[in-house]
Formats: structure tokens, C-alpha cells, sequence
């Protein structure tokens, strides 16, 4: 797992170089960000059921998906499907405050396009619902914040597709 | 791993988001950012003279190693491992951890100058006048903050 500043760091080391400047304005912007980033990740975690509630609303609830024949049919499969949502939220908001990627490809993506093939998990449904989480999240914490995490909502969909 | 990849795997393993503790402890990390990002520039900026001092030290302590012995290319090399154990020690300050010198700088170091039969004894001792030159270019609290990785490094060069 990497954040912003051992990234940076990995890549010079392997180049032998000092942390050059545009380097260090890297470093700058991450660091005068992190206010930003620990009060974002504080209001996600104390309203995560309610994300999750408006985005099965907003994507999933009122489509086929969840009637019969549909893939959150049965409770079994709904209650499986929230879980997933979960874990996307919590992964994103891992990788918001990290300011990196690497923890949702090591984490959440490796592997999992295949085990939803394997399971007949609908990917595109999938995807939907985390650009609606993207949508929910991005209304409930404002235009900076939801940006941040939009960009690790969009990682987790190009992952999947 | 630097403290806040740290909180985060503290956090997974227990598939729960972090607290509002380990978040104040983050936040203080970010606001000290600045300063650390400010110290490793003064080592960039100096690496320099930090070694020409520091190697000049050296070779008056230990007058008897090899990158004093008239061989131009272990002269070379021991210049050029102490600025690369500078630059892993600016990593460090940036990071806040000793992750990256451990790494990169620490494990496997005897083994290899053990190998190339350069005296550790001597390496360390190096390494504790680069200690020396750089704390005297920095301000007290700068120092302060620099010494405990030159400590790490000695440690762990030592034979």
C-alpha cells in the first residue's frame, strides 16, 4: 500500500534523484490538503449506511435488478450487494486520505471483475451505482471534497470495466 | 509505510473506518508537512558540502580505509554512497518514518560491505561524521528532528 508521499518516493529512489521541485509542490499540495482529507473521511464515517441507502435508491432500487429474476433478488443478494457498496466506500475513502490508488488495486480490484463474472454479478449495474455513490458522496460533502473522492470512485469503475 | 498508510492498514484489519484519534494524528502530519518538506530541502540543497566536510573528517579519524588508500575508484564510491545515504535520509524526513532508509539504505548493508571488505567499523564512524556536519548546518530543532534517522543508519551499520 502506497500514499502520495511514499509513491514520490519509491519513484526517485529507484532513479537515484533527490526529491526534485515539482516533487516537493506535489508533496506541498497533498500536505495543505489534509485537513480537507481527515474532515472528509470523518464525515463519511458517520454517515456511511445513509450514503449507501441514497445510492442503492438513486442506481439500484427502482430497476429490474431488484425484482425477480433480477440480481438483488432475494434479500440474500441485496443484503450482499449493500456489503460491496460498503466496501467500495470505505476502500475510497482509504485511498482519499492515502491520496493514492494502490490500496483499492490491491485491495478491492484485484480480482474482483473475474469473482463477479464467476458469481453473475451485473458489472455495469455495478458501476453504476458506484458513479451514483460518486454523485451522493460529491452532494453531501461539496464540490472539493467530492471531487477528491470522486477521482477513487472513478478508479474503482475503470477497474471493473 | 509512512503514518498515515500506517492508520490505514490498522484500520482494514479491522474493517472499520479511523478514528477520530488516529485522524487528529494524521492531521498534525499534514500540518507538520511543511516543515519536514523545508528540512529535506536544506540536506538537498547541501549534500555537497555535507559530504566534502563529512569525508574530510572521516579520513582525519580514519586515516587507514580503503577510500583513503590513493585508489581513485574506492574514493568514488565512498563519496557516492554517502550521498546516496543523505538522499535516503531526506526521504526519511519527508515520510517521517525510517521506512525508506531501512529499506533502501540499512538492510543488507553489512552484508554487502562486509562482502566488499570495506570495515564497517569505518563505515559507521563515516557515517556518525556525516552525522556531525550536517546537525551543525541545521538549527537546533531542525536537528533535532534529522538526528534520530543518522542514529538508525549508525545503528545499523554498525559491526
Amino acid at each position: 500500500m502506497q500514499d502520495a508521499i511514499t509513491t514520490l518516493i519509491n519513484s526517485s529512489d529507484v532513479q537515484g534523484k533527490y526529491l526534485d521541485e515539482s516533487s516537493l509542490e506535489n508533496l506541498q499540495s497533498y500536505f495543505r490538503s489534509g485537513d480537507l482529507r481527515a474532515r472528509a473521511a470523518m464525515s463519511i464515517s458517520a454517515s456511511t449506511s445513509t450514503i449507501v441507502t441514497k445510492t442503492v435508491a438513486k442506481a439500484l432500487l427502482y430497476t429490474d435488478i431488484t425484482g425477480p429474476g433480477g440480481n438483488m433478488y432475494t434479500c440474500r443478494r441485496y443484503a450482499a450487494c449493500i456489503r460491496d457498496m460498503e466496501y467500495f466506500l470505505r476502500y475510497a475513502t482509504y485511498a482519499m486520505l492515502a491520496g493514492d490508488p494502490s490500496i483499492l488495486d490491491e485491495r478491492v480490484l484485484n480480482g474482483l471483475k473475474e469473482t463477479y463474472n464467476s458469481l453473475g454479478v451485473p458489472v455495469g449495474a455495478t458501476v453504476r451505482s458506484v458513479q451514483a455513490m460518486k454523485d451522493v458522496v460529491n452532494e453531501m460533502l461539496g464540490a472539493d471534497a467530492g471531487r477528491e473522492m470522486g477521482v477513487y470512485f472513478d478508479h474503482i469503475c475503470s477497474g471493473l470495466s | 509505510m509512512s503514518i498515515i498508510t500506517q492508520a490505514i492498514a490498522n484500520a482494514d484489519r479491522e474493517a472499520r473506518y479511523l478514528s477520530r484519534g488516529e485522524l487528529n494524528t494524521i492531521g498534525h502530519f499534514f500540518g507538520d508537512g511543511q516543515e519536514r518538506l523545508r528540512i529535506a530541502s536544506i540536506l538537498t540543497n547541501n549534500v555537497e558540502s555535507i559530504i566534502e566536510k563529512g569525508s574530510q573528517r572521516f579520513w582525519q579519524r580514519c586515516a587507514v580505509t580503503p577510500s583513503n588508500s590513493g585508489n581513485s575508484t574506492f574514493q568514488a564510491s565512498c563519496l557516492r554512497d554517502q550521498g546516496w545515504f543523505i538522499r535516503l535520509i531526506s526521504y526519511a524526513v519527508v515520510v517521517g518514518d525510517i521506512d525508506p532508509l531501512q529499506a533502501s539504505g540499512v538492510r543488507g548493508a553489512k552484508e554487502m560491505y562486509r562482502s566488499l571488505e570495506i570495515p564497517l567499523r569505518n563505515v559507521a564512524e563515516c557515517m556518525r561524521c556525516l552525522k556531525e556536519v550536517t546537525l551543525e548546518l541545521l538549527s537546533l530543532e531542525d536537528a533535532a528532528e534529522v538526528a534520530p534517522y543518522f542514529d538508525y543508519l549508525i545503528q545499523g551499520l554498525m559491526p
